[in-house]
C-alpha cells in the first residue's frame, strides 16, 4: 500500500471540504421535516419519522468517516430518538416535546459541522512521544469580544488568554453573523451595548442573532456602562445571560463565562442496566443514551463487579428477577463492597406489591420503578440521583471553595499514583505550590479579595493542566498537583508558564490594581522511594525557592 | 456456523484479494471509499449504487469480495445478498456488510444471513482497505 501520504491528505481533504458544505443542506432537510411533526397525524407523522431517522442514519454513518464525530454523535441520538419514537408510540401525538428535543439535536449536529477533527495522514506528528501538550482534549474556547474600540476589548482578549479563551474581537455589531460564519464554532459572546453613542446597534445585532437557527443559542455576556433598569430588562428580553457593569474584575468576568458555557462539556452520566431481558434492557439503553447518558448492559450477575470495576457506572438499574439470584440479593451483595456502598441503586420491575418493593428497598435499594415505565419519568428519575450522588461524592473529594481535590484525597492520589507507576517505567512528577506573600493579600484587601486569588489560580491550573493531572488545595494558599507520565524537566517547563501567567493576571480591589505570583518546588517519583519522600522533596524545592526570592519554580534536589 | 461450511472449500483456494464489488447508496461515501480502496487499498473496484446494479455488473465483474451496505432505498442489503447468491459464480464470494447498527445482536443476525464480517460506518478511511484484507486474510486462514 504504498502511495504518497500527501496525495491521500490531500485528497481526504478535499473530499472533507465537500461533505462539509453539505451538512448545512441536510440541517436545513431535517429542519423541515421535524417542523411538519406537529399538527401531523399519526400516520404521518410516523411516516416524517421514519424519514428523518433514514436521513439521520446515513449522516451518523458518514459524518465521522469525513472528521466530523459530532454529527455522527448527534445524527445517532437523532435516529434512536425517532425509533423510539415510533416503536412506543410513547410520544407520538402526546409529547410536545418530542419534536422540540429533536429539533434541539439538530442545531447541535449543525453545530457540531463546525468541529472537524484533524486530517489523517498527519498523525505521527501529533501523537506526543513524551509529555501531551498542555490543556489536552479540551480545545480553548472561543470568544467574541464585541467592543468599538477602546482598552476593555484589549484587555479582556489578553486576559482571557490566559483562563483557557481565545477572544477574537471584531468590530461593529452589524457584522457579527458574517464573523461567526467565517468562524465557525464560538463558544461565547461577550459584548458592550453602546457603540459610537447608538444603543440600537448592539440589540440589533442580538436580535438577528436570535432569529438564526445555527447561533441563536450562543450566549451572551453583556458588559457595560449603562446601569439602569430598562437597559437591564431590555438584555435580559434578548436573552442575555449575564449583565455586568464595568468595571469588571476579570475573576468575575472569568466565572461567569465558565457557568455559561459549561453545559456542554459535563461528562455524561453512566449508568449500568443489570436486566436478563435483552429487549428490554436495549429498550431501556436507547431511552437513556436518547437522553445522552453512556449505559452498559449485563445480563449476567455473576460478573457484576467486572462490570462495576470497568465501567465504573454512577447509577445501577436493577431487574428485581433475575435467573440465578434476586435483584434484593444483588443490592446487598453490591453494598458489602464499601466503595459501592454509596452507589445508587434503583430497581426497575414489574413487581406491584407494595410489600414486596419496600422488602427490596430494605435490602439497599434506593428507589423502585414500575415497570412500564414512561420514558421521560426513567430519564428524570435517573438524572435526579446521578446528579446527587455526583454532588455527594464530590464534598467527599473535593474543597468546596476551588473544587479542586482536598489534602485527604490529594494524598490518597498520590499513594495510588505511585503504587501504578512503581510498577513500570513510567515518570511522575509532583508539584507543591504557594502563593507569595498571600497573608499580605489577605491583610490589604481582605479575605474576600484573597479568596478570589486562590480560586483563580485554581482555574488557572485546571485550564493549564491536562485532564490526567491531578490537581489538590492542601490547604490556605498551598496547592500540589500529580502528573503523570512527565519527567522532571517537562513538569518544570509547564510550571514556569503557568507561574508566568498567573503573574501576569491583574487583580482589581479597592480602585487599585495588584498582582500576585506563585512559588513551586518540582520532584520527580523516579528519584525518590516513596510517596512521603516525593512529596517531601517537593516540599524541600518548594521552601528553596521562597527563599531565593520567590516567583520561581525550582527542582528537587536528587537523593 | 463457520465460514467453511456455509461456502464449501472452493474458497479457500483462491489467491490474492483483487477484485472488489462495492454497493453503496451514498454519493459521499462512495467517494470516500473509492479512495480508500484504490488509491490507498489499489484494490479494483467497481462501484454499485443499488442492489439491482450490482446483480446486474457483479457476473460480468467476477468480484473476489463484496462489500456491501446494509440499509439502502429499494432493495436493502441482505435481499442484495440473497439475490447475488443465487448468481453461480457468486454463491461462495465473501461478502462484508458495512452498516452503522453494530449492537452485538445485529452483527450476529447479518453473519447469520451469510456475511463473513461487518465493518461498522462510520469508517476509517485510512484503515478501511487494511481492515478489508485482514478479513479476506481471515477468511483464508491466513
Amino acid at each position: 500500500m504504498g502511495v504518497e501520504p500527501d496525495v491521500i491528505s490531500d485528497k481526504m481533504a478535499q473530499l472533507r471540504a465537500q461533505y462539509a458544505l453539505k451538512i448545512d443542506d441536510h440541517g436545513n432537510h431535517l429542519q423541515a421535516l421535524i417542523k411538519r411533526l406537529d399538527g401531523a397525524d399519526a400516520a404521518v407523522r410516523g411516516e416524517i419519522l421514519k424519514e428523518i431517522s433514514d436521513a439521520c442514519h446515513k449522516l451518523a454513518g458518514s459524518g465521522a468517516t469525513f472528521g466530523f464525530p459530532g454529527v455522527t454523535a448527534h445524527a445517532r441520538d437523532m435516529e434512536q430518538m425517532c425509533i423510539e419514537g415510533l416503536k412506543t408510540d410513547f410520544d407520538l401525538g402526546q409529547d410536545q416535546g418530542f419534536s422540540q428535543r429533536l429539533e434541539d439535536l439538530c442545531l447541535r449536529l449543525r453545530q457540531a459541522s463546525a468541529h472537524q477533527s484533524p486530517p489523517p495522514g498527519k498523525a505521527p506528528e501529533n501523537i506526543p512521544s513524551s509529555r501531551p501538550q498542555l490543556h489536552d482534549s479540551t480545545r480553548k474556547k472561543v470568544l467574541f469580544v464585541m467592543e468599538y474600540t477602546g482598552p476593555t476589548a484589549m484587555q479582556v482578549l489578553l486576559e482571557m488568554d490566559h483562563f483557557g479563551f481565545e477572544a477574537r474581537i471584531i468590530g461593529h455589531p452589524a457584522k457579527l453573523l458574517d464573523d461567526l460564519q467565517n468562524n465557525g464554532c464560538v463558544d461565547a459572546i461577550v459584548t458592550g451595548l453602546v457603540f459610537n453613542n447608538d444603543e440600537g446597534v448592539a440589540h440589533a445585532a442580538i436580535e438577528k442573532l436570535r432569529q438564526d437557527p445555527v447561533y441563536q443559542d450562543i450566549p451572551i455576556v453583556v458588559l457595560t456602562t449603562l446601569e439602569n433598569m430598562a437597559a437591564r430588562l431590555a438584555a435580559v428580553r434578548m436573552g442575555v445571560k449575564a449583565y455586568m457593569v464595568k468595571p469588571v474584575d476579570m475573576a468575575d468576568l472569568v466565572d461567569v463565562l465558565d457557568r455559561v458555557t459549561r453545559r456542554s462539556q459535563t461528562e455524561p452520566f453512566r449508568v449500568l442496566i443489570v436486566d436478563d431481558d435483552e429487549s428490554l434492557a436495549y429498550h431501556t439503553e436507547l431511552v437513556l443514551e436518547a437522553a445522552g447518558m453512556k449505559t452498559r448492559v449485563t445480563a449476567d450477575p455473576v460478573n457484576i463487579f467486572e462490570d462495576l470495576d470497568e465501567f465504573s457506572p454512577e447509577l445501577i438499574l436493577l431487574d428485581l428477577y433475575m435467573p440465578g439470584c434476586v435483584g434484593q440479593e444483588l443490592a446487598a451483595v453490591i453494598r458489602q463492597r464499601e466503595e459501592y456502598a454509596g452507589i445508587p441503586i434503583v430497581f426497575l420491575s414489574g413487581e406491584a406489591d407494595k410489600s414486596k418493593q419496600l422488602s427490596a428497598m430494605e435490602m439497599g435499594g434506593d428507589d423502585f420503578l414500575t415497570k412500564p415505565i414512561h420514558s421521560t419519568h426513567l430519564i428524570s428519575s435517573v438524572r435526579i440521583r446521578v446528579t446527587r450522588f455526583r454532588k455527594l461524592r464530590s464534598f467527599m473529594l473535593r474543597d468546596s471553595m476551588t473544587g479542586l481535590f482536598n489534602h485527604t484525597s490529594t494524598k490518597q492520589f498520590l499513594d495510588t499514583e505511585i503504587a501504578r507507576v512503581q510498577r513500570s517505567t513510567e515518570k511522575l512528577a509532583f508539584v507543591a505550590l504557594d502563593i507569595d506573600h498571600f497573608k499580605n493579600v489577605n491583610d490589604s484587601y481582605g479575605h474576600a479579595v484573597g479568596d478570589r486569588v486562590i480560586k483563580s489560580l485554581a482555574r488557572l491550573l485546571r485550564q493549564r493542566l491536562r485532564g490526567a493531572d491531578l490537581i489538590g488545595r492542601m490547604g490556605g494558599e498551598e496547592f500540589a498537583v500529580i502528573m503523570p507520565e512527565s519527567d522532571l524537566d517537562q513538569a518544570v517547563l509547564v510550571f514556569d508558564q503557568i507561574r508566568e501567567a498567573f503573574s501576569e493576571i491583574i487583580f482589581h480591589a479597592n480602585e487599585t490594581q495588584f498582582h500576585v505570583t506563585i512559588s513551586c518546588g518540582v520532584a520527580e517519583f523516579s528519584h525518590h522511594r516513596s510517596a512521603t519522600q516525593v512529596s517531601d522533596a517537593a516540599d524541600k524545592a518548594l521552601y528553596a525557592a521562597k527563599h531565593a526570592g520567590r516567583n520561581q519554580v525550582v527542582k528537587a534536589s536528587i537523593q | 456456523m463457520s465460514f467453511a461450511m456455509v461456502y464449501g472449500d472452493a474458497v479457500m483456494n483462491k489467491g490474492e484479494l483483487g477484485k472488489i464489488l462495492y454497493v453503496e447508496d451514498d454519493p459521499d461515501i462512495q467517494l470516500v471509499a473509492k479512495m480508500a480502496l484504490e488509491t490507498i487499498g489499489r484494490f479494483s473496484l467497481s462501484v454499485c449504487s443499488s442492489g439491482q446494479e450490482a446483480i446486474d455488473n457483479a457476473v460480468g465483474f467476477a468480484p473476489d469480495l463484496i462489500l456491501l451496505d446494509v440499509m439502502m432505498p429499494g432493495m436493502n442489503g441482505p435481499a442484495t445478498l440473497t439475490n447475488l447468491r443465487a448468481i453461480d459464480i457468486l454463491h461462495a464470494t465473501p461478502v462484508i456488510f458495512m452498516t452503522a447498527n453494530v449492537m452485538p445482536v445485529d452483527v450476529a443476525h447479518y453473519k447469520s444471513l451469510g456475511a463473513v464480517d461487518v465493518i461498522s460506518k462510520p469508517f476509517d478511511a485510512v484503515t478501511l482497505a487494511q481492515t478489508v484484507q485482514e478479513i479476506w486474510d481471515r477468511c483464508h486462514g491466513r
